[in-house]
């Protein structure tokens, strides 16, 4: 094993992508613009206000009773509400010019939703429910033995808070994914060229060890990924005022580790490509079950049972699992479920870099 | 060196029994058409491909041994370079594989022979074919191996240049480098010391340029070659090899 020869090969990829600058701009920019999209779209707190249509020829209530809710509920800001009938408020549905149709039958209370945007059928039914406290406390009809009843419940939250965006929540398993996500593509491309350019055959006949080369692209790619990692950790706090509560050190740490993986991922699966175009078709294979299984959109814990073991060998469940711990959790390094994390992202860059060794098929004479 | 070496890829036979010993100091040339094994066997040599049998010796040890010391020189048949490197980073790259010291006078030594001192800076995509090639072949004389593997070293290269290029081939086998050279121009397999014409993997016939001509009765290796590979047992193998 020769520094200097490991050393040769990490600054013979410093230097190409010096001279790539289009792969560096990809490299750092390209999170950064996605990043910043997310956050428009997820960072802010504003919530829609839903169209409301009151049924007044079905509200069971006494015309007295009925006409101080009506008017309360008009007068809430939650929701827009507006005096509709039924099959009017139904028809405003159909046209989508109303979200919900709400009426009163006995003391069940109906609302009747358009439904067919499961994202924004969540949020009325809270913006209404919010509105309707509101509106009996208002109108006095809460203790008026209407059977009503309007309990107020208040929420703590051991973690987050009230004041966290969807950004804030999915701000840690992003920065893992874009880390893993681009630094994977460009080693798997850059080795692809290594071995079709004939350079991998020239390079075999020097001195240079197949762990040397494997080592040294490491070391050189891991520089550039954590280039990239700080990047994206110090635009996702100081940028989009990402709130975390843990270490920045830590959270480095944990990317660091996982980054060492997918740098050893791509070498290896440039081994099974025979052209960019085929390496790039890996990016679904390697990259979309790890969106969904890996805890990035859905928690592990409420995947089916016969998808938490392809959960289990995916690195970006381990980081996204340390990751979140630390930015949300505040979780230190020497918690026993961040070291195991980072011990098991560790272990799999280990053994996809002797995975990657292998690959560099090299028969010995 | 080789003997009784044979690889075969899938269903084709590359090398069926080849037998080829090269003495140091000499320049040998592979002669063969395309798909005759030449290749192969510099793999072979430069210890890339693992023969499925036969003994293999170059210079006392095994191949990769004898690779991973530092004492062999390949030039690939297409210049193997880093296209978004310059020369001067491409050749500092391959002497600090190989173990070079004073890189940077060497670098020059070497730039001057191949007559590209001035495009030292240059990125190597934007030199033309004959230059890569000549980089090539830089990158493997910096380490002044013992063994200089030539995979088809002037395909691309201009007369002139070409002539310049076996000059100091001439130079370094006089100093002491064994050179293993393939190539299917005929008039280039003339400068060299000793032949081994090869079809399907097997020497055909090996000799002087002089030697093989005067076996097939003709006044040019082409027609030479031609004779033999047409011959068939009228010139066995070890009739000619002297091992």
């Amino acid at each position: 094993m020769s520094l200097r020869r490991i050393a040769a090969v990490a600054e013979r990829i410093a230097l190409g992508f010096r001279r790539d600058r289009r792969s560096l701009g990809l490299l750092i920019v390209a999170p950064l613009v996605v990043l910043s999209l997310v956050g428009a779209v997820w960072g802010s707190t504003t919530d829609v206000v839903p169209t409301v249509a009151i049924a007044t020829d079905r509200i069971g209530l006494p015309p007295t009773f009925s006409g101080r809710l009506v008017d309360a509920l008009i007068d809430a800001t939650e929701i827009k509400a507006h005096r509709s009938t039924f099959d009017q408020g139904v028809q405003e549905l159909k046209d989508g010019t109303s979200d919900a149709v709400f009426w009163i039958d006995g003391v069940t209370l109906h609302l009747e939703i358009e439904g067919s945007d499961p994202l924004r059928s969540g949020g009325i039914g809270q913006a209404v429910q919010k509105a309707l406290v509101g509106a009996l406390t208002r109108s006095g009809l809460t203790n008026s033995g209407l059977g009503v009843a309007a309990p107020s419940v208040q929420i703590e939250q051991l973690y987050g808070g009230a004041d966290y965006t969807l950004l804030d929540y999915l701000a840690p398993v992003l920065v893992a994914f874009f880390a893993f996500f681009f630094i994977f593509l460009l080693s798997a491309v850059s080795f692809l060229r290594e071995r079709t350019s004939g350079t991998l055959e020239r390079l075999m006949a020097t001195p240079l060890a197949r762990a040397e080369l494997v080592i040294g692209y490491l070391a050189g790619f891991s520089f550039f990924a954590l280039v990239q990692a700080i990047v994206i950790i110090l635009f996702t706090v100081f940028v989009l005022r990402v709130q975390y509560r843990g270490n920045l050190a830590t959270i480095f740490l944990v990317e660091a580790v996982m980054v060492v993986g997918a740098v050893s991922l791509g070498l290896l699966v440039s081994a099974a490509a025979r052209n960019e175009l085929q390496a790039v078709q890996f990016v679904p294979i390697v990259l979309l079950p790890q969106v969904f299984l890996s805890g990035l959109l859905i928690p592990v814990s409420q995947l089916p049972d016969y998808l938490r073991p392809f959960s289990a060998i995916l690195p970006l469940t381990y980081a996204n699992e340390a990751l979140k711990a630390v930015m949300i959790k505040g979780f230190e390094l020497g918690d026993p479920l961040v070291l195991r994390d980072v011990g098991i992202l560790v272990a799999f860059g280990l053994v996809m870099a002797v995975g990657a060794v292998a690959s560099i098929r090299r028969e010995i004479a | 060196m080789a003997r009784e070496v044979r690889k075969r890829f899938g269903s084709v036979d590359a090398l069926a029994g080849l037998d080829v010993e090269i003495r140091a100091g000499e320049i040998y040339g592979l002669l063969g058409p395309n798909g005759s094994g030449k290749t192969t066997f510099i793999r072979c040599v430069a210890g890339l491909v693992r023969a499925d049998s036969g003994d293999i010796t170059v210079l006392g040890r095994r191949p990769r041994e004898t690779a991973a010391a530092g004492r062999v020189g390949y030039m690939t048949q297409a210049a193997a370079l880093y296209g978004d490197l310059s020369v001067e980073e491409n050749l500092d790259f391959f002497a600090r594989l190989e173990g070079v010291h004073d890189i940077d006078d060497r670098i020059d030594e070497v730039l001057r022979t191949i007559d590209l001192a001035d495009r030292k800076r240059s990125i190597v995509n934007t030199l033309s074919g004959g230059m890569r090639t000549r980089v090539s072949l830089a990158a493997a004389l910096l380490h002044a191996p013992d063994l200089l593997l030539l995979d088809e070293p002037t395909v691309g290269v201009d007369p002139v240049l070409r002539r310049e290029f076996w000059a100091h081939f001439r130079a370094l086998a006089s100093r002491g480098t064994t050179i293993l050279v393939s190539s299917h121009v005929m008039d280039e397999a003339s400068r060299c010391d000793r032949l081994g014409l090869i079809l399907a993997g097997r020497v055909l016939a090996e000799g002087t340029a002089a030697e093989l001509m005067r076996r097939a009765g003709t006044t040019d290796l082409e027609s030479a070659f031609l004779a033999l590979a047409a011959g068939g047992p009228a010139v066995e193998p070890s009739e000619a090899s002297p091992t």
